[in-house]
């Protein structure tokens, strides 16, 4: 089969590994911002494309590969579209594994993302490596914790290079007992850590910063919603994923080759602020207890509560963890049978990122026609380019080029873009007359 | 001892990986005490994978505008010349090394090696010009796991 190569017309595609994935283009004319475009690259696009033709069976491990830093969120988000399209249930053992499974991807990423990329900023430090000199125990603790993510997606094959955890149906291995209870102790003595971490968190001076959005994010009606619930909107909104279409859209901007999201036209926050928004009263009742504790009060309209809030779900996502852990019994068989069914499979879960969302049309065969997977950070996008416009009309423009870049480096990592794992990630363009 | 294929599903930005390989074709990790394993778009996460290893070597595809396939090593001393390093997401593998050293969580001797790339795109597989570089690499590695030099 030949295909076309796509020519993309950004700086350097993600994948390659190469740093400056991100664009901003600012045109100031007589200090007033007169256009403000974000560009962001989206790998996910270039896997709609290789997804198309494939065996249902193959996809968990393709999607696995987008992204680097979340191939759970990929696998269990397909995985469930599938099981959902094909009228297959889970068993009780499945259904708890795959949000222990996720959970790893939150400890790990949201620890990643604090100490290594967002921290930093609030140090007045220009990278980790700086912060590891004025505060080494944080971030040895925060990579500890990093650690003992992957270690718990490791427990189900999660190795991000043949990524065989997920299969439909359920997984394609079961831990062992003593592997399960091995990993118990670990999270449970890490557990003083991730409050010790909420409570460094809570402390650190945040600018503050008050703006109007729209949350958007997956809501359960007894859990903390991570790998299953519907779709919520702090407006009162309540959807199924396979309605995503009839209130969320996609547009393409000419500015970028990314496609822009909007709900009901305009645009809105996903990710783990949006979700606290939606969902405080489903944490566990002393992480509540915490939160009163330290002052963080929801909803909060201060994006720079992020990474507080990333701190939050580390402690919801270890102590989860070791509740569907507890009483481990290796099943019968890690999955069940699968028949394919034509149709189309919608699915969605809350990536460390935001909300993700699959649709895939499937044929007789199983074979995927086309498939549509919309990405955290799109999503984002629109809310992004507005609280930059905001932000740096509050900054000032009058700042050299450079402190501009900066600043807008600061309010970009809050939302934990894919692009935003570079230290200097940013190509900025600044036109003024 | 810790060998570590590290690269991306990006064409010849699997060039770590393939080293890995090759060396578990050899028998590598037949030999006690050394395990080989391979990273996809590690970043941050190489840090964690140090502890408790006395030894890492570590495998990476770089651009610096050499000719494709030559194969450079660099020992601590040497790391600010290993600019050519692809980063995932910015934080590479030059940056997970001198976290580690910051937090005196470094492995008593880190080698790291650098295959030369052209191009890595997305969802290809490896090209056939670093193939070479990819088994003589191995061979090289290979021949000191079986028969160290003399200390």
């Amino acid at each position: 089969m030949t295909e076309q190569k796509r020519t993309v017309a950004i700086h350097v595609p993600v994948l390659a590994r190469v740093e400056g994935e991100g664009a901003l283009d600012l045109r100031i004319e007589d200090g007033d911002i007169r256009q403000l475009r974000l560009r962001i690259f989206e790998p996910p696009r270039y896997f709609e494309k290789f997804i198309e033709g494939r065996h249902y069976t193959e996809i968990p491990d393709m999607v696995a590969r987008i992204c680097g830093i979340c191939p759970v969120a990929y696998q269990v988000t397909a995985a469930q579209a599938f099981e959902k399209l094909f009228g297959v249930e889970l068993s009780p053992w499945a259904r708890a594994m795959r949000r222990v499974f996720y959970c790893g991807e939150w400890i790990q990423s949201h620890s990643l993302h604090i100490h290594l990329l967002a921290a930093p900023d609030f140090f007045g430090c220009g990278n980790a490596i700086e912060l590891a000199r004025i505060a080494p125990d944080e971030v040895r603790r925060g990579l500890h914790i990093q650690g003992l993510g992957n270690e718990l997606m490791d427990l189900f094959g999660a190795r991000s290079v043949h990524p065989v955890g997920v299969r439909i149906g359920g997984f394609h291995g079961a831990p062992s007992l003593a592997r399960i209870e091995a990993m118990r102790d670990k999270l449970r003595a890490a557990l003083p850590e991730a409050e010790a971490l909420i409570r460094w968190a809570a402390a650190i001076p945040m600018p503050p910063d008050d703006q109007a959005f729209v949350s958007v994010g997956m809501h359960h009606p007894d859990r903390y919603a991570i790998e299953t619930g519907d779709i919520a909107a702090s407006d009162g909104l309540l959807i199924g994923a396979e309605a995503y279409d009839e209130h969320f859209a996609e547009q393409h901007e000419l500015h970028s080759t990314a496609l822009f999201s909007t709900y009901h036209g305009k645009p809105y926050l996903v990710g783990p602020l949006a979700r606290l928004n939606l969902n405080r009263d489903r944490l566990p009742a002393n992480v509540q207890a915490l939160l009163d504790d330290v002052g963080f009060e929801l909803p909060s309209r201060n994006i720079f509560h992020s990474l507080l809030a990333r701190a939050v779900e580390i402690l919801l996502a270890l102590q989860e963890a070791l509740r569907l852990l507890d009483a481990y019994e290796v099943p019968d068989s890690p999955w069940g049978p699968v028949t394919p069914r034509a149709g189309i499979a919608t699915g969605c879960t809350e990536a460390p990122r935001g909300l993700l969302w699959h649709r895939y049309e499937m044929d007789g065969d199983g074979r995927v026609v086309n498939a549509r997977i919309v990405p955290p950070t799109s999503q984002n996008q629109g809310r992004i380019e507005e609280d930059l416009r905001l932000s740096l009309l509050n900054f000032g423009l009058d700042h050299p080029d450079e402190a501009l870049r900066l600043h807008c480096e600061k309010i970009i990592r809050n939302y934990d873009p894919c692009i935003s794992c570079a230290t200097h990630f940013l190509c900025l363009n600044v036109e003024r007359t | 001892m810790l060998i570590l294929g590290i690269g991306s599903p990006s064409g010849d930005d699997q060039a770590g990986w393939l080293v890995a390989n090759a060396l578990k074709e050899m028998g590598a990790d037949s030999i006690a005490g050394v395990v080989v394993d391979k990273l996809d778009r590690p970043g941050a996460n190489l840090v964690a994978r140090f502890e408790s290893a006395n030894h890492v070597v570590l495998i990476d595809a770089m651009q610096s505008g050499d000719a494709i396939g030559t194969i450079r090593r660099f020992g601590q001393q040497d790391w600010p010349a290993y600019r050519g390093g692809l980063s995932s997401h910015g934080f590479g593998v030059l940056a997970a090394l001198v976290l580690a050293r910051e937090l005196g969580s470094l492995p008593g001797r880190v080698d790291l090696y650098g295959i030369e790339i052209a191009a890595a795109s997305p969802g290809d597989p490896p090209g056939e010009a670093i193939r070479t570089a990819v088994q003589q690499l191995a061979r090289q590695i290979a021949n000191e796991l079986f028969e160290p030099p003399p200390a």
